[in-house]
């Protein structure tokens, strides 16, 4: 792979990560939360495959790539199950209709 | 295996955990949730027996320095450090475990709490053991997941979700970014293993913003101030044994976590120093402050956490910078007597929790006038109470004095200006923590009881014994500090090895 390909994945992976922190910033809905996660997750397992085929460690970045997967899979379905919950108990997928129950 | 113990330290818990879930579904109380869960007895026994190989590799480790062990692109390297956390994680589970059992009566899943608990105690100890940096995020990750369920334990409660939730958030952004600093590192030397990565690594900016990037990403979870606010909701809405984990241990396991990554770029150890300090003068500011405000005494004390993490963070900060080993002592001694102190002290508002709310059947937080005059009827969860937070205030003769008076002492040993006058600054906090210890410490005993305690719950052995033996351990401690040199020596001696002292 030349440089200037991994240039571009760089650039991928920074413009993944700005697009995550932009969804984390402006989103309030819990589901399009999950996703915005995602996106920063998926944004780290590409900057993790880049960094091993610029080692010529293709092979150990992609096994860690399909681990992250699956640890960052269980975390959203975690998340999501806690959705459902709390739009069965209050009824709404609202970040800020769920932060009024906090205590100050 | 037979002659690698530590394998059992985390293998005993892990394969329990699916058993202790599957006989508390089938055997478990079920919908007629006054009966006990037999769960409770599977985990108390569970975590009985890990202590057995706890012992046998404490003993080796002791005798022989470091153990070594690695297959293929698992490595594990367990020394004075990786003990010290398995062995605070260990003591405070079994703790916890026996305080649960009337604690969750009447409550239902109440094998997914357990099962849960038990499967904490090896992914910590796995935490602490690990010499990769990708297995270190595995398993911070694994210790991250069961603590999501955990927080949201009672599930029907609106605060409980809201807590778990943005825990879950923000602890998975923080994962992202250990992600993205994991990639950068494997970009700039080739390897993940820490000791590979140390004799490799250079003083180059890809690796400075790795460092901040583990920084910001371990912070999450060790509670760093700007990064703290899933902590005081989290540890407030959880069941009062899970407040003591987490508090005790959860958020020391984060930062050791943080300092094994960072151990490996050890060229930089003195810029790492420097802003584990800034970030401990920090905490220990705000959370005195907002500990200040607060009614609810689940909330204070998870304020309280942050600033006792900032003695942890400028012990270390200051051990690590100036080439200290009493600064790194100190601060491993004080995760030591704050998991302890703390551990005490949640479960101690927990058992009054108990008595006053939750066996009456409802979920309302524990408030500072709602444990007025509780020493009239709940004697002992009033003294432990007291024993813990006045140690945590730093009163001579208990243990949460001797940990900081190492602290202080090493700060002095350094001879700079400013660390002298920062630990000056952190000895004001610490009298600046009793207008808040101090109110709780009047209301159990100097407060006529409030109309609460009078038509309390009577409490089980089950929940009183485990405050009893914490209260004595602290007291004990405060009598012969010297108690635990064996441990945080050894751990502080190769803390300072990794990071190049």
């Amino acid at each position: 792979m030349n440089p200037s390909s991994i240039n571009i994945l760089a650039a991928c992976v920074l413009a993944l990560f700005g697009v995550a922190i932009y969804g984390l910033l402006v989103t309030r809905n819990l589901i399009k939360i999950m996703i915005v996660l995602q996106i920063l997750v998926k944004a780290a397992v590409l900057g993790l495959v880049v960094a091993g085929k610029m080692n010529g460690q293709i092979n150990l970045s992609q096994s860690i790539a399909v681990t992250v997967i699956v640890a960052d899979t269980v975390v959203v379905i975690v998340g999501l199950a806690l959705a459902i919950q709390a739009r069965q108990v209050i009824g709404t997928l609202d970040a800020d209709a769920l932060s009024k129950f906090r205590e100050d | 295996m037979s002659n690698n113990p530590f394998l059992w330290l985390i293998a005993i818990p892990l394969i329990s955990t699916p058993v202790i879930y599957l006989i508390g579904r089938v055997f478990g109380p079920g919908e007629e949730s006054s009966k006990p869960c037999p769960s409770q007895y599977i985990t108390l026994a569970a975590l009985l027996a890990t202590w057995i190989p706890y012992i046998l590799s404490v003993s080796e480790v002791l005798a022989n320095g470091s153990i070594e062990y690695s297959s293929q692109s698992i490595a594990f390297r367990i020394d004075g450090l990786s003990l010290l956390l398995a062995g605070l994680v260990l003591a405070l589970a079994t703790l916890v475990a026996l305080f649960s059992g009337a604690y969750l009566a009447g409550e239902k899943e109440q094998e997914k709490y357990y099962a849960l608990l038990v499967a904490l105690v090896g992914i910590i100890a796995g935490l602490g053991m690990t010499n990769d940096l990708f297995n270190l995020w595995v398993w911070f990750e694994a210790m991250s997941i069961s603590t999501y369920f955990l927080v949201a334990f009672y599930r029907k409660q609106p605060r409980s979700l809201e807590a778990g939730i943005k825990y879950l958030v923000q602890s998975a952004i923080g994962s992202a970014m250990i992600l993205l600093a994991i990639g950068l590192v494997l970009a700039s030397t080739g390897s993940l293993n820490l000791d590979l990565i140390r004799q490799v690594s250079t003083k180059s900016p890809m690796l400075l913003i790795a460092g901040a990037l583990f920084i910001l990403g371990f912070g999450v979870k060790s509670a760093l101030v700007p990064m703290h606010t899933w902590l005081p909701d989290a540890h407030s809405v959880a069941p009062s044994g899970i407040s003591a984990m987490l508090s005790g241990v959860i958020i020391e396991a984060g930062l050791i976590a943080m300092l094994r990554a960072l151990s490996a770029l050890s060229l930089m150890a003195s810029e790492w120093g420097i802003i584990l300090m800034a970030f401990g003068a920090a905490n220990m500011l705000f959370g005195n402050l907002m500990a200040l405000s607060q009614t609810q005494v689940k909330r204070l004390l998870a304020f309280s956490s942050l600033s006792q993490m900032g003695y942890v963070f400028i012990g270390l900060g200051l051990g690590i910078y100036a080439n200290v080993i009493n600064g790194v002592r100190g601060g491993l001694f004080h995760i030591l007597t704050h998991g302890m102190m703390k551990g005490l002290a949640f479960l101690a508002a927990g058992s009054l929790l108990y008595a006053l709310h939750i066996a009456a059947g409802d979920h309302m937080p524990l408030t500072k006038s709602d444990i007025c005059g509780a020493a009239r009827r709940y004697p002992l969860p009033a003294l432990a109470l007291s024993v813990a937070v006045l140690g945590l205030g730093c009163i001579p003769p208990l243990a949460g004095f001797w940990s900081k008076w190492q602290i202080f002492l090493a700060g002095f040993e350094t001879q700079q200006v400013w660390i002298i006058a920062l630990i000056v600054f952190a000895g004001l906090n610490s009298l600046l923590s009793f207008g808040y210890y101090a109110p709780l410490v009047i209301a159990v005993y100097r407060r006529e009881p409030s109309e609460l305690v009078q038509n309390g719950h009577p409490l089980s052995f089950g929940i009183q014994a485990p405050l009893l033996l914490l209260s004595v351990a602290i007291i004990v401690i405060g009598l012969w500090p010297n108690l635990f040199t064996w441990l945080t020596k050894p751990a502080a001696a190769g803390l300072m090895t990794a990071f190049g002292g």
